[in-house]
């Protein structure tokens, strides 16, 4: 039993978002100016301060439980939290500079994604695990529909909500069929051998497994991946493709790695499933969108496929394997997004690929950017998503899963099409009359350039995202 | 360190030129002219150093790159690799050069592009890391992709997808077999993989996959067919690089993968090979005669002379009784020779048509005729190029050709026939198509107020044409360089 204080202590990046929550909500009842940048500068210093206090149990390898071992702070959570919270510093900054992104309430409802996305990345109890998922997907409700005035993003957040509703419903069901079975919720105490084997035990982990495919957009529960893209602001939608499946990763190692390892023959059957699956339609779909946003939307599903076939490997290097696909996803994901963001005006969002024709005329910079994200998302090195796919491609290779290796080149050879019409539309396509775009400030260029330079830097020098997750993912499994 | 300059000062001063901006193109020429050639003397000051009478890697420089998986950033040269780096530092500057006779948007992208495809290239010629090959093989497409999509003709975009897709699914094969080599080897260098022991049937999935990387890009009939569309949409630039250089990557790949990672394959599927070969060398050769578009004949002249390089590669396994070292050496020069002969040949085909094309905006064979009349120092040129196309004795065509022909003639006297068909087909095609273009009358009112070449087009030509003529004469300092090399591939081969 540790001291009251030391717990706080362990908990500082959580209660710093807290407060600062708190904060904003008090500041923004008094201020009624229109342009108000307290979201920007409070969201960023809260940002910044995290990350560094995250940094700081990263290097020292805070381990250990807190709260009668219902919160844990381990190399991996804080791992999470300080990618979360960098990332997130990239995105405020290079959203919410803009000025017609200023309203604080969606600061406040991201700040409480962040923080869910804390409280998953470090729970060890079923219960602390279902009130960072619920904290995370209701602000992310209210993201999808911030954009008030628009009729597409209301109904891509009625359906976003309907279907996550019954997705945490379907995953608590599943949790009460272990709380049943077991007669706890906590991570380390699921090991009664003849419970694991029994087709309840199965049954639930089915039901779990489904939640967990909801929150990561795995098909077949993907629909309100591209519809929530589409409909979302580009801000909005920024966020809601990056930061939440950090939390979803967290999800899915502390359940199917940690509590229910037993049981990994079952659940890396269905993961892989769903992985193929979301591989194989994610990314044939794609081809025939047209709105860049859905095009990005379903690309994500194909990504989440093969993120999941990592995970279903079942072993510890293919949970770093998918770890560093992950990171390395969002970095892409996120420089494709903001590429859209920094160009778009209010009057004219960019949605559909004629809206970046000619791109490479009036923002060369930014289209090479663009195009760095593209090229690295089909895997062509020297940009750091080749490394991505070739880490989890060894990882297949080395555990004999020769075929599922194949199948997973393949898709990325039928998804290079979409992303290469995306650089088509922006360098091939000559547009007669020349669309006035808007002009990023200091700010966005800066947060974009970082994150594109990256894309390509972190690409000739892979070492630091591969080592990294190293040393986050726990050196052996419980099983062991 | 000098390999290293080569590769990186390029892209280097690509980047530069990026930043420098569209308005100062003019400066990113001369600069960019400066710097590519400076590269070509400072490759021929690595020619003067290169030992001819070591086997080994020369001027080899390593740095652990991904510590984790083993993989070094691990550069080396030896015979195959330095006359392939010479062509490749001989003919961007000459590229660059000629960016300057046809004004286009975005000039500085244009010359960005070959810079940091030439120092790719390099990269790609002088990896001794697999895993570094593989990068600089598929970071290369970026370059080409907006090469032939930015600047290309009228069906541009269709051509580029159709030439990133097919060779990216070559490629990813080829990953397949490197990643699994180094779960056998623990190691990505490329010279421990020839000592894995593997079975044939592992071979031989190896084999296939490392043929399906290569095939694409020499390109082998029946994967060839995204050449002649990437071709006739390309810039001349583009054109040029691709026909000299690029297609090179697929005969270099056989003879630093293929033939001595998996032996027994390649004796195993030669015959196929051999078939493969003929089939390009006989049936494309036939297909180039019926083309009335000036690239795509020369697109279809490529594959068809491609097929001696992989002929060369595979001829002397099918030898009755035990192979003989001596066939080997043969068969394997031959390919070298007629892979260098061809860059050459082709860049000036290319050129030439690019110089035609400035002038009167089409590729047809039929809007041509009589331009001798008008163009007299182009057409000596040009006639002679087609010449040594058609491999006209002291030109290098020649010899690559006859080397080939000669190691078939050991081997089998019917394929050393058939091969020797190109010698008729190849003249058919060139010199009908030379009929038509620069001899004949004046069909096209335009062709009457056509001006000679300048010296801007002059001056590459001239260059590219007395080298054509010097290895044609004077082939020994190209078989020195490589002779010390092929004789220890030989031996590997040869197990």
């Amino acid at each position: 039993m540790q001291s009251m204080n030391l717990e706080l202590t362990l908990i500082m990046p959580e209660l710093i978002i807290a407060s600062a929550i708190c904060l904003l909500i008090l500041v923004n009842s008094f201020l009624t100016s229109e342009k108000r940048y307290t979201g920007l500068i409070i969201g960023s210093i809260t940002m910044a301060a995290c990350a560094l206090i995250s940094m700081v149990f990263l290097i020292e390898t805070t381990n250990s439980s807190i709260f009668n071992n219902h919160y844990r702070i381990d190399p991996l959570s804080t791992g999470l939290k300080f990618t979360t919270y960098l990332i997130s510093l990239f995105i405020f900054i290079a959203t919410k500079t803009n000025k017609e992104n200023t309203k604080s309430e969606l600061v406040l409802l991201e700040l409480f994604a962040i923080l869910g996305v804390s409280i998953l990345a470090s729970s060890n109890n079923l219960l602390t695990l279902y009130l960072g998922l619920e904290t995370l997907t209701l602000s992310m409700y209210g993201l999808v529909a911030s954009k008030r005035s628009s009729e597409i993003a209301t109904e891509s957040a009625m359906k976003f909500f309907i279907l996550g509703a019954i997705a945490s419903a379907i995953f608590l069901y599943g949790v009460s069929f272990i709380y049943g079975l077991h007669g706890t919720l906590f991570f380390d105490q699921f090991n009664n051998e003849t419970i694991n084997n029994s087709i309840e035990m199965q049954l639930a982990l089915a039901f779990i497994i489904c939640g967990i495919a909801f929150k990561f957009g795995a098909v077949p529960f993907h629909s309100w991946v591209p519809d929530t893209y589409q409909g979302a602001s580009t801000s909005s939608a920024l966020f809601i493709s990056t930061i939440p499946k950090l939390g979803a990763f967290a999800l899915i190692y502390r359940l199917l790695y940690e509590a229910f390892i037993a049981n990994v023959e079952f659940w890396s059957l269905l993961i892989l499933l769903l992985g193929l699956l979301s591989l194989i339609l994610g990314n044939i779909i794609a081809i025939a969108q047209d709105n860049l946003r859905r095009i990005l939307g379903y690309s994500a599903v194909g990504h989440i496929g093969f993120i999941l076939i990592g995970l279903s490997i079942g072993s510890i290097d293919g949970a770093i394997a998918a770890l560093a696909y992950l990171v390395i996803y969002i970095l892409m994901t996120a420089t494709a997004f903001m590429s859209i963001e920094v160009i778009s005006t209010e009057k004219r969002a960019v949605v559909t690929l004629t809206d970046i024709k000619d791109l490479n005329s009036t923002h060369p910079w930014i289209s090479l950017i663009m195009l760095f994200s593209m090229f690295s998302m089909i895997g062509i090195p020297p940009f750091i998503g080749f490394y991505a796919k070739w880490i989890i491609l060894s990882e297949l290779i080395n555990s004999d899963m020769l075929v599922i290796a194949l199948i997973g080149i393949i898709v990325s050879v039928i998804a290079a099409y979409y992303y290469l019409r995306i650089v088509w539309y922006m360098y091939f396509e000559k547009n007669e009359l020349p669309i006035m775009k808007g002009s990023p400030n200091i700010f966005q260029k800066t947060s974009i350039s970082l994150m594109g330079l990256s894309i390509l830097l972190l690409g000739l020098y892979p070492s630091p995202i591969i080592n990294f997750c190293r040393s986050i993912i726990p050196p052996f499994l419980l099983i062991d | 360190m000098i390999i290293d300059q080569l590769i990186w000062v390029p892209i280097l001063t690509g980047l530069i030129v990026l930043v420098l901006g569209e308005k100062r193109s003019n400066l990113s020429y001369s600069l960019s002219l400066v710097i590519s050639s400076a590269l070509f003397f400072l490759s021929i000051y690595m020619y003067l150093l290169f030992d001819n009478t070591l086997a080994s890697y020369q001027f080899e420089l390593k740095v652990p790159w991904i510590d984790r998986f083993n993989i070094n950033y691990h550069l080396g040269i030896d015979g195959i690799s330095l006359p392939l780096i010479m062509l490749t530092t001989f003919l961007s500057p000459i590229v660059i050069f000629t960016a300057k006779t046809s004004p286009k948007n975005k000039m500085h992208q244009y010359i960005a592009s070959f810079l940091i495809l030439e120092g790719m290239m390099i990269g790609v010629f002088s990896s001794l890391d697999a895993f570094l090959f593989y990068v600089f093989w598929e970071a290369m497409l970026i370059p080409m992709f907006l090469i032939i999509g930015i600047w290309g003709g009228k069906n541009r975009i269709y051509a580029t997808i159709k030439f990133f897709l097919y060779t990216f699914l070559g490629s990813v094969f080829m990953l397949i077999a490197i990643i699994y080599l180094y779960m056998k080897t623990g190691s990505y260098l490329i010279s421990d993989f020839y000592e894995v022991s593997l079975s044939l049937n592992q071979q031989i999935l190896i084999f296939l996959a490392f043929l399906f990387a290569f095939a694409v890009k020499i390109p082998m009939w029946p994967v060839h067919t995204w050449l002649p569309d990437a071709h006739v949409e390309a810039p001349t630039g583009g054109s040029v690089i691709l026909a000299a250089i690029l297609l090179k990557m697929g005969g270099y790949g056989f003879l630093r993968f293929s033939l001595p990672i998996t032996p027994d394959a390649s004796l195993f599927l030669a015959p196929i090979m051999i078939a493969l070969s003929l089939i390009a060398i006989i049936y494309i050769g036939l297909v180039a005669l019926a083309q009335t578009d000036m690239k795509k004949l020369i697109a279809y002249s490529s594959i068809s002379h491609m097929g001696f390089v992989t002929l060369g590669c595979f001829v002397f396994f099918i030898q009755s009784g035990a192979i003989e070292l001596d066939t080997i050496n043969l068969a394997i020069s031959g390919a070298m020779i007629q892979m260098i002969s061809h860059g050459l040949i082709s860049a000036a085909l290319f050129l030439s048509i690019g110089v035609m094309y400035d002038r009167l905006h089409t590729r047809n064979i039929e809007d041509y005729g009589g331009i001798v009349t008008k163009m007299p120092k182009f057409s000596v040129l040009m006639v002679f190029f087609a010449l040594s196309n058609a491999a006209l004795p002291g030109t290098s065509g020649f010899v690559g050709e006859l080397t080939v022909i000669l190691a078939s003639f050991k081997v089998n006297i019917y394929i050393a026939l058939l091969s020797a068909l190109t010698l008729i087909i190849g003249a058919a095609y060139t010199l009908w198509m030379i009929k038509r273009v620069i001899f004949g009358a004046v069909t096209n009112e335009k062709i009457n107020s056509l001006s000679d070449m300048k010296l801007i087009e002059a001056i590459p030509l001239s260059l590219i044409a007395i080298l054509i003529l010097l290895i044609g004469v004077w082939p020994k300092p190209l078989t020195d360089t490589m002779n010390s090399t092929i004789l220890a591939l030989s031996y590997l081969v040869n197990g």
